[in-house]
């Protein structure tokens, strides 16, 4: 062994080693409040979740991925360029619905359900009300253009259900009209102080929200038409009386800093312009709406691009449908009278169809022009009567009222109105009837997905 | 907990209080070849970080602990030598010349020099000179092609473009895969590489380029350079060198009587694009074969036919509108012809260094400066840098050295908007129609936008360069400060605390009337990143006999955050003016971001001989990012190196002249990044991928939604398992060397965001889920070839890896790494890492042949293939079968000729460019577009030219009714032509074509690099050292592919990889400089 040589310093080199030491000891490095984040709340109030659903469901829910093909589709529109050209021929791929799979689910819904269970958890049955007509709201949308979809064991992520069933259509259906009645409820009872707070479209107002509950419903039930008959008429009928005009439609209001859906689809991408078939239908009538509907072209003018046509020199939508501020509508007066005018002539109420009819027209002209055109109206509309008006009449009438909607593309597969041609250059033999189901539901859940073998095979209500 | 950690760091030093002075040797090393001074030679004292370097006169003093240390010269391109003290304080040396760079000193973790002929496991070392003459502005790249295991990707030949860098393939799914870096010790941020993305105004596959923050290293300043390959390598950093790691020694000062030296270093270079995709040069501006103002597609006339009206009141092109040649109207000038890549200019680099090198008996200073001035092949597109930098380092007493590595970096970039969006370069220049001229103005004089589609569609590309700029600017400062403490002979210690901290300040300007914002937009935003490290070493080392025994105990604190505040305006009230206030949408935000980490470690060094050397180490880490109950994870690795030729019988022996080999094993882990353990809200916003979207505030009010991860309290570290084998052989005096390494990592418990069905309400959840192996071999070889006044040197590197995603969690078989919703690079399970994941074609489930329709009924066209929409499968991996590269030196006298060959065989990318313009009529394949049709509807092959017939490749068959495919299993020998119907149709992206069909190899030959160089003959006492050199990179390529260079990436230094969709173009370059030293 070598021989050690003391030094009459070390006690002082050492120190410097142990000051070194205490240094790095004196703080506490190592802390797991580090890692919450600071930028982002573990919780919210109520107040701060409504609105961000309220507007998920109108930008999102409702927006460009459900109105625009669909609309493309029932020749609203045409797609004149890129995707929308690609859509217009029918091709709508799983990978191009997945954001708004993902929109209905992790955007609406989930934080719908965190509503409704901080609603029930603090005692709020006004909020519970709403969260639930919200609910029911997108279900029904949703279940339209997937038909089953998952929900009973939906939105449990956080109880580690990764992988939720599909329930069948018929099953949502009847959730649908269960969280409605529940909403009516709720919203009936008495809810101080709590209240409902952050409300973008009804302003915290429960009377209106159980009006529109029971309009909501009122469509969910004649939506099962070629499922139920008869009795999904006499049950929406019933329901027909739950707005009194356009002051209680069921809007989701835009704002120049956050900008209508197709404003902005039109501003950034483009690629859509009036299609010629639904101009034709309005022409016919000089309809006094067209120029709402219809934006100016290349020219200066009103024109349509033929289905498939491409005429990227056509009218783009006009300002009723994308303006910054066109509020997306989520449920209308106008529609509802036309759901009143439908379920009446069904059920042999010919007088109280042709009153509905009339005054589902005139709300559609005030909320779509500002006022009624009395001398179009005596031209085209006030002269039905119980004999002459006839479902096509109605039907025409509320795809010229409800453009720019999903909707249309339900009541085409129901009733079959307007009739449409192929478009040329299509992928499918026929014009689709539903939307496939998104990849990444594909791809995650792939043992609860059902099977459909096209997008040309119609949902549950449509058979 | 806490205290407990700090106890245990405090229990290593108990019992270490003995101490004696240290010995100052001097001495002075030369040439054995020439006996002429050798200047520059590290001199070490074996396995410590105490060092010295030679003077011009080749003299050196350095002061060592004892008499019983060894002392390590060392030297590029000299065999390292050591020397046994034994008593003496004069040591004098001469140095062979080696065959090898590799037979050397390196630098391994934490700084420790090792004798490489010691290590158990593979390094790799690029000299400084490689560095400085190359000539890159981010250092990485300079690396391209002189290592093996090493893939270099830049996003593009963009000033300040980012570079993805990965070692030995990708250890993590959606992590982190690019490796450490560490500069005298002090781990630097050199990330963030990716597209710039900006709240409301950018997408992942548009916005702008974003430089790697490596780009703030000065090349110039660097002394050496180690690449750590595998987990025996790296084991001592633990948790952050997963990924393998760069250690960075910059150059330093000799101690010693030095006299003050002086270089300067001086270039000037010139960029051209590398390749773009052919256009067509045939048809006009138009659709359906008539011409058409604004048109988005060049499936117009031919233009041969078409003559201009010489309507000045048209406003879109100069000469008129275009119309036949039997028109009233026509004049009787001609339709033109408009080269789009006119567009492009040289890019010029201005780069200019000095440094100043001084020193004395007690101190020593590096200082250097250097500014680079680089402007782009895109016009505006610029970046420029100015580094400044002091070393120092002084002996406090005899046994107390304190050093300290200053640098301060300005980079600033301009960069323009690319990739995926309606005002990208690219997508505007290569979509616009041959007969438009985009260079005969950008802007009316009303302010707005003159473009191909009469203002619609894309940005004119001089509108976007013009107009919409990304300005970004980072200050930064990495300094360090390094403590030596020489207790005895057998114990020293270092400190060593730095930091890295930088200000980042960025400007996205988009003008009114851009077509991607018309209403204009402005983005500002700042931040700062400030990572702060403390390492502390206590070495020990002691000899008994034969065996040599080193023992390092440290503690290590490190800790990284970053804090940026954003702010946007939306909609310009007034143009062309930037401020905040400018609009009454804005949105404004603050994002917060850090993790620490701690560590104690080992490691032990014993040597047998000089012949058998074994190594291990161990490492325990705690981290804030882990929850509670896992906060801590230990991980070991050994190594063995056996230099068999030291054995007597095959000592001197002069055809196989030194043996070794080695092998390593080490299990290392990596931590979660920060806040995964729980859920969070965050501030509510709904968008759909087409437009910007809407946020909050909204209508006055506040909003929040659920985030969509889930957030996971159990989390634990991922592991890698890593072992390598390898040897180390040289032939005939040293003349040849091969170095052979086979590696094999296995890592398990990746943790990872794992989508998940959202109809669980949530998108993803943290987890430790896949499971990920790399394994490959390696090869290094070396030879010289010719000795004496013509001398001839050739240097290769091979590799070959395969990087297989094992899987992924459970019922997840693909994860989203980078792209668009089709197609996309995705992690397969089964799969290599990186494949491309798109719709093919219809195909035969037997044979896998394509289907080409044979139906007439159906919507689809007889004699072409139909696309597969029914689910995206994987079309293509991105990753090379193997890569190469070759670097032949020759030398005469003065001059120097050198060369660098760059192969990579294998990959595959997505050509979504040319599947574009396929659409648009732009490409070149689309020229061949004329079908005449007989009264029946059938092809008439009178009237149509041959060369427009083709025939599919494939066998009849059809789609039935649920959409599968039914083949006839015969050969397709139907002729087609690729008409517009057809390209705008199938045969591109947006008529619904299968990504399939944009997928093209992306095999290369590329002549990376070319060096010429003239030392002049040393000029008396004005300059000690002169040299003119010319160096030009990237100059010749060989592709099969089409696309922009298949050495570009859409999105950048991201996992993300082989996705060509309107890339910013690659570049070559040529530049000229001139080294002195006074």
């Amino acid at each position: 062994m070598k021989k050690i040589h003391f030094n009459k310093h070390w006690m002082a080199k050492a120190g410097v080693v142990f000051l070194l030491t205490a240094l790095l000891a004196s703080c506490d490095w190592i802390d797991t409040e580090y890692n919450i984040d600071p930028d982002a709340p573990g919780d919210v109030p109520m107040a701060l979740l409504l609105p961000g659903i309220q507007q998920s469901i109108g930008f999102a829910v409702l927006g460009n991925d459900a109105a625009r093909p669909t609309n493309i589709w029932m020749q609203y529109y045409d797609g004149v360029a890129r995707q929308s050209y690609t859509q217009g021929r029918y091709q709508i791929l799983p990978a191009d619905v997945n954001n708004y799979w993902g929109t209905v689910y992790t955007d609406a819904l989930i934080n719908a359900k965190i509503l409704l269970d901080k609603a029930e958890a603090e005692e709020s049955p006004h909020n519970a009300g709403v969260a639930k007509v919200l609910i029911a709201f997108t279900l029904q949308i949703a279940t339209d253009l997937f038909g089953d979809i998952p929900y009973t064991e939906a939105l449990k992520g956080t109880d580690n259900v990764l992988q939720p069933v599909f329930d069948s259509q018929q099953s949502i259906y009847s959730t649908i009209f269960t969280l409605l009645d529940e909403a009516v409820g709720n919203l009936g009872a008495g809810d101080e102080p709590v209240g409902i707070s952050g409300d973008v479209i009804y302003d915290g107002d429960a009377d209106a929200w159980i009006n529109a509950a029971r309009a909501l419903k009122a469509r969910a039930e004649l939506q099962l038409s070629k499922r139920n008959g008869s009795s999904a008429y006499s049950n929406a009928l019933a329901l027909t009386d739950a707005f009194g005009s356009i002051a209680d439609d069921m809007l989701v209001p835009f704002e120049g800093a956050n900008p209508n859906p197709i404003n902005q689809f039109m501003v950034e991408r483009g690629d859509v312009r009036m299609n010629q078939t639904f101009l034709d239908e309005l022409e016919a009538t000089g309809d006094p709406r067209i120029p709402f509907y219809f934006g100016e072209d290349n020219d200066g003018e009103i024109s349509g691009s033929p289905t498939g046509q491409q005429d990227e020199t056509a009218s783009p939508p006009g300002s009723y449908l994308a303006s910054q501020t066109s509020p997306i509508v989520m449920m209308s007066y106008a529609e509802l009278k036309f759901i009143e005018a439908e379920a009446a002539l069904q059920t042999g109420a010919g007088e109280r169809a042709v009153e509905a009819y009339k005054a589902a027209v005139a709300a559609s002209l005030e909320q779509v022009t500002g006022e009624v055109d009395a001398d179009w109206m005596a031209a085209n509309i006030d002269g039905e009567n119980a004999s002459t008006l006839t479902m096509e009449d109605i039907m025409m009438q509320k795809r010229a009222a409800l453009v720019g909607q999903v909707q249309p593309f339900a009541d085409w597969r129901r009733t079959g109105f307007p009739v449409l041609s192929l478009a040329p250059d299509a992928t499918q033999t026929e014009i689709p009837r539903r939307y496939p189901y998104a990849q990444d539901e594909i791809i995650y859940n792939p043992d609860n997905i059902p099977a459909v073998g096209s997008v040309i095979v119609p949902v549950w209500w449509d058979q | 907990m806490k205290r407990f950690l700090f106890v245990l760091s405090l229990l290593m030093f108990a019992g270490f209080s003995l101490f004696a002075q240290g010995e100052e040797i001097t001495g002075n090393v030369t040439n054995a070849e020439d006996g002429s001074p050798l200047p520059g030679v590290s001199v070490v004292v074996q396995g410590t970080t105490i060092g010295s370097v030679t003077d011009f006169e080749g003299n050196y003093s350095i002061t060592v602990p004892d008499d019983q240390v060894i002392l390590m010269f060392s030297f590029v391109g000299m065999v390292t030598q050591e020397v046994a003290l034994e008593g003496r304080t004069v040591i004098n040396v001469m140095l062979e010349p080696s065959t090898t760079a590799i037979d050397e000193v390196v630098v391994t973790a934490l700084g420790m020099t090792r004798a490489e002929k010691s290590l158990g496991y593979g390094v790799q070392s690029v000299e400084s000179e490689q560095i400085s003459t190359a000539n890159t502005s981010d250092v990485i790249n300079a690396i391209s092609g002189r290592t093996a295991g090493v893939t270099i990707t830049s996003s593009s030949g963009s000033p300040g473009a980012s570079v993805f860098m990965t070692i030995r393939g990708s250890a993590s799914i959606t992590g982190n895969n690019q490796p450490l870096f560490v500069v005298d010790g002090m781990p630097i941020v050199t990330g963030r590489g990716g597209t710039m993305t900006t709240a409301r105004t950018g997408t992942s596959v548009g916005g702008t380029g974003n430089s790697s923050r490596s780009i703030d290293l000065n090349p110039e300043d660097i002394a050496s350079m180690t690449v750590l390959k595998g987990g025996a390598a790296t084991a001592l950093y633990g948790l952050r060198a997963a990924n393998g790691a760069i250690i960075i020694t910059t150059k330093s000062g000799a101690a010693g009587r030095q006299k003050m030296k002086v270089d300067f270093h001086t270039s000037v270079g010139f960029e051209q694009v590398s390749q773009l995709p052919a256009r067509q040069d045939k048809y006009t501006q138009g659709n359906l074969g008539a011409w058409g103002s604004g048109n988005a597609f060049s499936w117009g006339p031919n233009v041969d036919t078409m003559y201009y009206d010489g309507d000045e009141d048209y406003k879109w092109d100069p000469y008129g509108q275009l119309v036949g040649q039997n028109d009233p109207s026509a004049t009787s000038r001609k339709a033109e012809i408009y080269d789009a890549y006119d567009f492009f200019q040289t890019g010029v680099t201005y780069n200019n260094r000095l440094s100043v090198t001084a020193g004395n008996e007690n101190a020593s200073y590096f200082f250097s400066i250097a500014d680079l001035e680089q402007t782009g092949v895109v016009p505006n597109s610029k970046f420029g840098r100015t580094n400044v930098r002091l070393n120092s380092s002084a002996r406090l007493t005899n046994w107390v050295k304190i050093s300290t590595n200053l640098a301060y970096t300005n980079s600033r970039a301009t960069q323009i908007q690319q990739g995926s969006n309606t005002s990208g370069v690219m997508l505007g220049l290569l979509r616009t129609a041959p007969t438009f001229d985009n260079s005969a103005g950008y802007i009316f004089p009303d302010g707005t936008q003159r473009n191909y589609r009469n203002g619609g569609g894309y940005d004119n590309p001089y509108w976007t360069a013009n107009m919409n700029e990304f300005t970004d600017n980072v200050n930064r400062f990495i300094g360090n400060a390094i403590l030596n403490f020489t207790f005895t002979d057998w114990f020293s210690a270092s400190y060593n605390i730095g930091l890295d901290t930088y200000g980042r300040q960025g400007t996205d300007i988009i003008a009114v009337y851009s077509r991607t914002k018309p209403q204009g937009a402005l983005e500002e935003w700042s931040g700062n990143s400030m990572q702060v490290n403390s390492d502390l070493l206590l070495n020990f080392h002691q000899s008994f006999g034969d065996l040599d025994l080193a023992l390092t105990l440290g503690h290590n604190m490190f800790s990284t955050n970053t804090y940026s505040v954003y702010g946007d305006a939306i909609g310009l009230e007034i143009p062309e003016f930037y401020q905040l206030s400018n609009s009454s949408d804005n949105t404004t935000g603050v994002g917060r971001w850090g993790y620490r980490t701690m560590a104690v470690f080992g490691d032990l060094q014993l040597a047998f001989k000089d012949m058998l050397f074994l190594g291990a180490t161990g490492r325990n880490d705690w981290s804030t990012t882990m929850p509670e109950q896992n906060l801590s994870a230990f991980y070991p690795s050994v190594s063995l190196g056996f230099v068999f030729t030291e054995l007597g019988a095959l000592q001197g022996n002069s055809i196989l002249s030194f043996g070794k080999i080695r092998g390593s094993w080490a299990r290392t882990a990596n931590i979660a990044t920060p806040y995964n353990t729980t859920n969070y809200f965050f501030s509510a916003g709904s968008g759909d991928g087409w437009v910007s979207g809407v946020t909050f505030p909204y209508l006055g009010t506040t909003g929040f939604e659920v985030g969509g991860q889930l957030g996971n309290p159990d989390l634990r570290h991922e592991t890698m398992d890593s072992w390598e084998v390898g040897a180390d052989l040289r032939f005939l005096n040293n003349r040849l060397g091969v170095d052979v390494s086979y590696f094999n990592n296995l890592n398990t418990d990746l943790l990872l965001s794992v989508p998940i069905a959202e109809s669980s309400g949530y998108n993803s959840t943290y987890l430790n889920a896949a499971e990920m192996e790399s394994k490959g071999i390696e090869i290094s070889a070396n030879a010289r070839i010719l000795d004496g006044n013509f001398k001839w040197e050739i240097l290769a590197n091979f590799t070959k890896m395969t990087n297989t995603v094992l899987s992924l969690a459970e019922g997840v078989e693909s994860i989203f790494l980078g792209g668009f919703t089709v197609p996309q690079t995705r992690a397969v399970a089964g799969n290599e890492y990186g494949s491309i994941y798109g719709n093919d074609w219809y195909r035969d489930p037997e044979s896998g042949a394509v289907l080409i329709n044979d139906d007439p009924s159906d919507a689809y066209r007889d004699g072409y293939p139909m696309t597969d929409t029914r689910q995206m499968v994987p079309i293509g991996d991105v990753n090379p079968n193997w890569t190469a590269n070759i670097t032949n030196t020759f030398s005469l006298y003065g001059v120097r000729l050198s060369f660098l060959v760059d192969i990579r065989n294998g990959g595959w990318m997505y050509n979504g460019t040319g599947f574009a313009m396929n659409y648009f009529g732009v490409h070149e394949r689309t020229e061949n577009r004329d079908v005449y049709y007989t009264s029946e509807g059938t092809i008439d092959f009178e009237r149509t030219p041959e060369e427009n017939l083709v025939v599919f490749d494939g066998v009849y068959g059809h789609v039935d009714a649920d959409g599968g495919p039914v083949s006839s299993g015969v050969d397709n020998v139907t002729p087609v032509v690729l008409d517009d119907v057809w390209f705008k149709g199938f045969g591109s992206n947006f008529g619904g074509g299968p990504s399939v069909a944009a997928m093209e190899p992306a095999d290369w030959v590329r002549l990376r690099e070319v060096t010429v160089s003239y030392t002049f003959p040393t000029q008396g006492d004005i300059f000690q050292f002169a040299e003119l050199y010319f160096t030009g990179r990237n100059l010749l390529l060989w592709t099969p592919y089409s696309g922009i260079d298949p050495e570009t990436n859409l999105q950048g230094a991201v996992n993300g990889q082989g996705m060509d969709y309107f890339n910013m173009p690659g570049t070559k370059s040529y530049t000229v400089g001139l080294k002195l030293t006074f």
